[in-house]
């Protein structure tokens, strides 16, 4: 194999594919990226068995052929040659090493074969649709904040990505929970996505798709194909692959309140700005505050250990019976930031039940927080 | 297969397989006996680990003929005099000691009351008894085992080597010895003297902690704490170590319940909730428990050997040790091991002078240490010390280079803290920005800063988190955990505690719960995982430990944090203040675990490195 490619190009798929591999792999391959280059064009491939990429740029060949190289050794190399520099890659020696040279530079990687590269089998995969990037970007930040961590939950480590209807009208719906709070937003079903089955989209894969994402056009359309066990994004150029989490997502529908009747309207920038300044106060851990609601008036206040206190007081629409309860400010500023619109919508039941958030003009994303016992 | 009665003999040899399992129990049987006795010394003569022959010889009441027959018949005794099993008194009761012994060995019991002029002898030797017949010896009784177990030689095969025969015999000798500092023991193989116990004097408990100091090593006697509680009827009495003198294992734990060494799990859990906060997990404080139980609250019958008890009341009991632990560890305050102390000393040498003399080095001065001229007296030469001092004057802190900080104003410190006596005295230096240097009336305390802080910090976030309660977080999905039902009984007994903790749990059928609230500050947890360590924890030791711990180790982790690293430099008021801090804070003298957090020298101490002594 050997080509050339500008620079900026080969720097910009690195980018996807390297953080795909992980730091450390006990499979040494793994920390390599594939390089193929059959006529006219490079495709990069990377995968850590779990996902895989495969990201295909112009490349001028004038031998083809593969290899593979360590993928973030050659990311540190390409990000720091100079801007514009073209690059030419040279492995059709015999000594099993991949020269990379760019103006006055040259190195020389270890090479392992290309025949040993995991190849993931994509399986059968009999639904797919497309979605526009815009959409995609908005069921994954809507609900991705609200991810498990906890991993003995294994099946709250993802997106719970499914089809579903709402007031008689087929939904798309992406949901979210770490047992504290829960996210839901929904899109109308696209075509050709009836019939899909629930899938659980892990966390590392949310990542990546969301990179790629971030460099493709609002209304470029993103194909989507899955199966029970497999999913799969084909974007202009880049395939994300991705297994799925094997697990039953929970019952969401049953922690979404209906009956709450205690309304309060807030608005989510003075809201949002009253309880980061407030939780200074509270303890760095547990960082409670707590809502005192009335009549069109709420205090917020928090307390520490050290006995230091805050309270800031701001007006809402509320109407109904006061209440006092408290939450973790960290899921309150969490989820008004994924609230565009310029007010939020609390429905409250009491100090003990959760409580449902609404961006009154958009009701397609809803949040749901349980309260905190201060 | 027709059944039948088993022959005597059969029989004890049967039970001298639950009395008798080695040498040692055969020596523990029989120093009990002479412990019943009312004997003042006690003789043990080992021989090949006990394997080949074993002596035990008291000054106690003795038997007179008729009485020696009937001791080596199977449940002949002297010391159930009410027919009481409730109410004993005695370690032994139940008449099989001798017996047992004498069904598998060949065993020779010689014996003489005070008023008799001569002493009998009686022979027992695979269970056939010969005798008894006129024998020569002074007051007092001597069992002989010669050949243990020969006559089971399936027992035999199961012996260890003579060294760990020793070792439990020597054992089981220590633990009887404790629980009776009044009485000598001796204990010698061959000419081997292993163990020789003068009689303690001294009113109980100054003889108990001299015969525990002879018994668990020099240190303990200089490090222990002594322990007084009684609780309805029940008494609590011992010593216990400081949490900077521990060890890799529990061995050195002992528990007594009226008298009788006891190996039971409650003590274990109740040393470990007692000590959670001072060490850390895998180390193991020195301890000595003796417990005074009404006979009726107390069941030791539960097992042959007597080795386990049972508690009427195990809670009580539990309760009354964790409390008067934490109690005494609490009255200890910041004072640290001296054991530390004079570990340090013993790694210091004497300065490897060159021999060109006192040149100082580059820079010049920094060799003595500019507090010694902050104390006349300590420098015992005024003029000289006036001189030593006007050298030190003009040097700032760069000439001293980075590695000593003094106090501005050391004098000026020092006299104020004369008004009130400070045990950690007044901060004289910091040395490598990492350990402070203060001196105390008594010679100098060496801080180790971080380790100091971090305990202050963590003892303050304690505190807090006392007072205010702990946050608890609603689960929007609460967890099902499903255990056995014994596991949830014990876990939804205990929901008012755990609630307190911050974890709110309830029935959920039989056989599961179900948690509704975690506490905020573990953040997102694994509730399932955490509910089955409770679990456990209740059923080993019945304690919600691993929920205290954890929450713990968030404090701790978060103390670490906060508090002021090595590296750091402190000013003189800083450093006092610290110091101020410590003496006000229990449990400063340990960091979390259980290294100390300071190191105190005396000054005889010091004098001595110098040849002054």
């Amino acid at each position: 194999m050997k080509i050339t490619i500008e620079r900026g190009q080969l720097l910009k798929v690195l980018t996807h594919v390297q953080s795909v591999v992980e730091r450390r792999n006990t499979i040494p391959i793994l920390s390599n990226v594939k390089f193929e280059a059959p006529d006219g064009q490079l495709s990069l491939n990377a995968t850590d068995m779990d996902i895989e990429i495969v990201e295909t740029v112009d490349a001028d060949v004038a031998a083809p052929g593969s290899t593979t190289a360590p993928a973030h050794t050659m990311f540190d190399i390409v990000r720091k040659l100079p801007e514009g520099a073209q690059i030419e890659l040279d492995c059709t020696g015999d000594d099993g090493q991949l020269t990379l040279t760019s103006g006055r530079s040259r190195f020389s990687l270890t090479c392992l074969p290309t025949e040993d590269f995991p190849v993931m089998a994509d399986g059968d995969m009999p639904h797919s649709f497309s979605v526009s990037a815009g959409d995609l970007r908005t069921l994954i930040d809507r609900t991705r904040f609200a991810i498990s961590t906890e991993e003995t939950r294994y099946y709250l480590n993802g997106i719970y990505l499914h089809e579903s209807e709402r007031d008689g009208v087929a939904v798309l719906r992406a949901v979210a929970t770490d047992g504290h709070r829960l996210a839901s937003v929904e899109l109308p079903l696209p075509d050709g996505a009836a019939g899909m089955p629930g899938v659980i989209v892990p966390r590392k894969t949310v990542a990546e798709l969301r990179k790629l994402i971030d460099e493709t056009e609002s209304e470029t359309g993103v194909q989507v194909a899955l199966s029970d066990t497999k999913i799969r994004f084909t974007f202009d150029g880049a395939v994300l692959s991705s297994k799925l989490i094997d697990g039953t997502f929970p019952d969401y529908d049953r922690v979404i309140p209906a009956g709450n009747d205690k309304s309060m309207v807030v608005d989510c920038r003075t809201f949002a700005d009253a309880v980061d300044r407030v939780s200074a106060i509270s303890s760095e851990k547990s960082r409670a505050v707590k809502l005192a609601v009335s009549k069109g008036n709420l205090v917020l206040s928090a307390n520490s250990p050290e006995n230091d206190s805050a309270t800031e007081e701001l007006p809402i629409g509320y109407e109904s019976s006061d209440i006092e309860i408290g939450f973790n400010s960290r899921y309150l500023l969490d989820i008004t930031q994924q609230i565009d619109g310029e007010s939020a919508t609390f429905m409250m039941a009491d100090a003990a039940s959760p409580t449902l958030v609404q961006d009154p003009e958009d009701t397609s994303a809803l949040y749901v927080l349980m309260p905190m016992r201060v | 297969m027709t059944i039948r009665i088993l022959g005597p003999n059969l029989i004890n040899q049967i039970a001298a397989g639950e009395v008798v399992e080695r040498p040692a129990s055969a020596v523990k049987e029989l120093v009990e006996n002479s412990i019943d006795a009312d004997a003042r010394r006690i003789d043990i003569v080992v021989t090949d680990g006990g394997r080949v022959a074993l002596s035990v010889a008291d000054d106690g009441h003795g038997m007179d003929a008729g009485d020696l027959a009937l001791a080596v018949q199977r449940h002949a005794t002297s010391k159930l005099p009410g027919d009481d099993l409730e109410n004993i008194h005695t370690l032994g009761f139940r008449g099989e000691a001798l017996p047992s012994i004498g069904s598998v060995a060949r065993l020779t019991v010689t014996s003489r009351t005070a008023d008799a002029d001569s002493a009998w002898k009686i022979n027992v030797e695979g269970g056939a008894v010969s005798g008894p017949e006129p024998a020569a010896h002074p007051p007092g009784t001597r069992v002989e085992v010669r050949d243990l177990f020969y006559a089971t030689p399936a027992r035999l095969k199961f012996l260890k080597a003579p060294q760990t025969e020793r070792n439990h015999v020597v054992d089981a000798v220590r633990r009887l010895a404790m629980a009776h500092p009044g009485i000598a023991f001796s204990l010698s193989e061959g000419e081997r003297q292993i163990l020789k116990l003068p009689p303690a004097q001294g009113d109980l408990l100054s003889a108990r902690l001299d015969r525990l100091d002879a018994i668990m090593g020099n240190d303990f006697g200089a490090n222990a704490l002594p322990i007084e509680a009684a609780r309805e009827g029940i008494k609590l009495t011992g010593h216990i170590g400081l949490p900077t003198l521990n060890r890799g294992n529990a061995q050195m734990q002992f528990l007594f319940v009226n008298g009788r060494p006891v190996r039971d799990k409650l003590l274990q859990g109740a040393v470990r909730a007692a000590y959670r906060d001072f060490l850390a997990h895998d180390r193991h404080p020195l301890l000595a428990l003796f417990l005074e139980i009404p006979p009726q609250a107390v069941d030791v019958n539960s097992h042959p050997a007597k080795t386990e008890v049972r508690f009427r009341d195990p809670g009580l009991v539990r309760g009354l040790i964790v409390g008067a632990l934490k109690h005494a560890l609490a009255e200890a305050g910041h004072r640290a091991s001296t054991t530390v102390g004079s570990a340090a000393l013993g790694a210091m040498r004497p300065a490897d002078m060159p021999r060109t003399g006192f040149l100082p080095r580059q820079p010049a001065g920094s060799g003595v240490p500019p507090s010694m001229a902050g104390n006349t007296a300590l420098a015992g030469n005024t003029a000289l010390a006036e001189t030593a001092h006007g050298f030190h004057r003009p040097l700032d802190q760069a000439d001293h280079g980075s590695h000593v900080t003094t106090p501005s104003a050391p004098e000026a410190a020092y006299q104020a803290d004369d008004d009130g006596h400070y045990p950690l005295g007044a901060a004289r230096a910091q040395l490598h920005e990492t350990y402070i240097v203060a001196q105390t009336d008594e010679g100098i305390v060496i801080v180790d800063q971080h380790a100091a802080h971090e305990r202050l910090v963590y003892e303050d976030m304690k505190k807090a988190l006392a007072g205010g309660g702990i946050q608890r977080q609603a689960l929007l999905i609460p967890e099902v955990v499903e255990l056995d039902e014994a596991a949830a009984e014990r876990i939804l007994a205990r929901t008012q505690e755990l609630t307190e903790l911050g974890l709110a749990v309830e029935a959920f059928g039989t056989g599961a719960v179900v948690v509704r609230e975690t506490p905020a500050l573990l953040g997102e947890i694994d509730a399932a995982g955490l509910i089955r360590d409770l679990a456990d924890d209740l059923a080993e030791y019945d304690t919600t430990l691993s929920l205290e711990s954890r929450l713990a180790d968030v404090c701790s982790t978060m103390a670490c944090h906060g508090s002021v690293r090595a590296g750091r430099r402190l000013n003189a008021p800083e450093m006092n203040a610290l110091l101020r801090q410590m003496e006000a804070t229990p449990h400063s003298g340990q960091c979390n675990h259980g290294r100390p957090t300071y190191v105190e020298l005396r000054l005889a101490d010091i004098e001595r490195l110098f040849g002054r002594r």
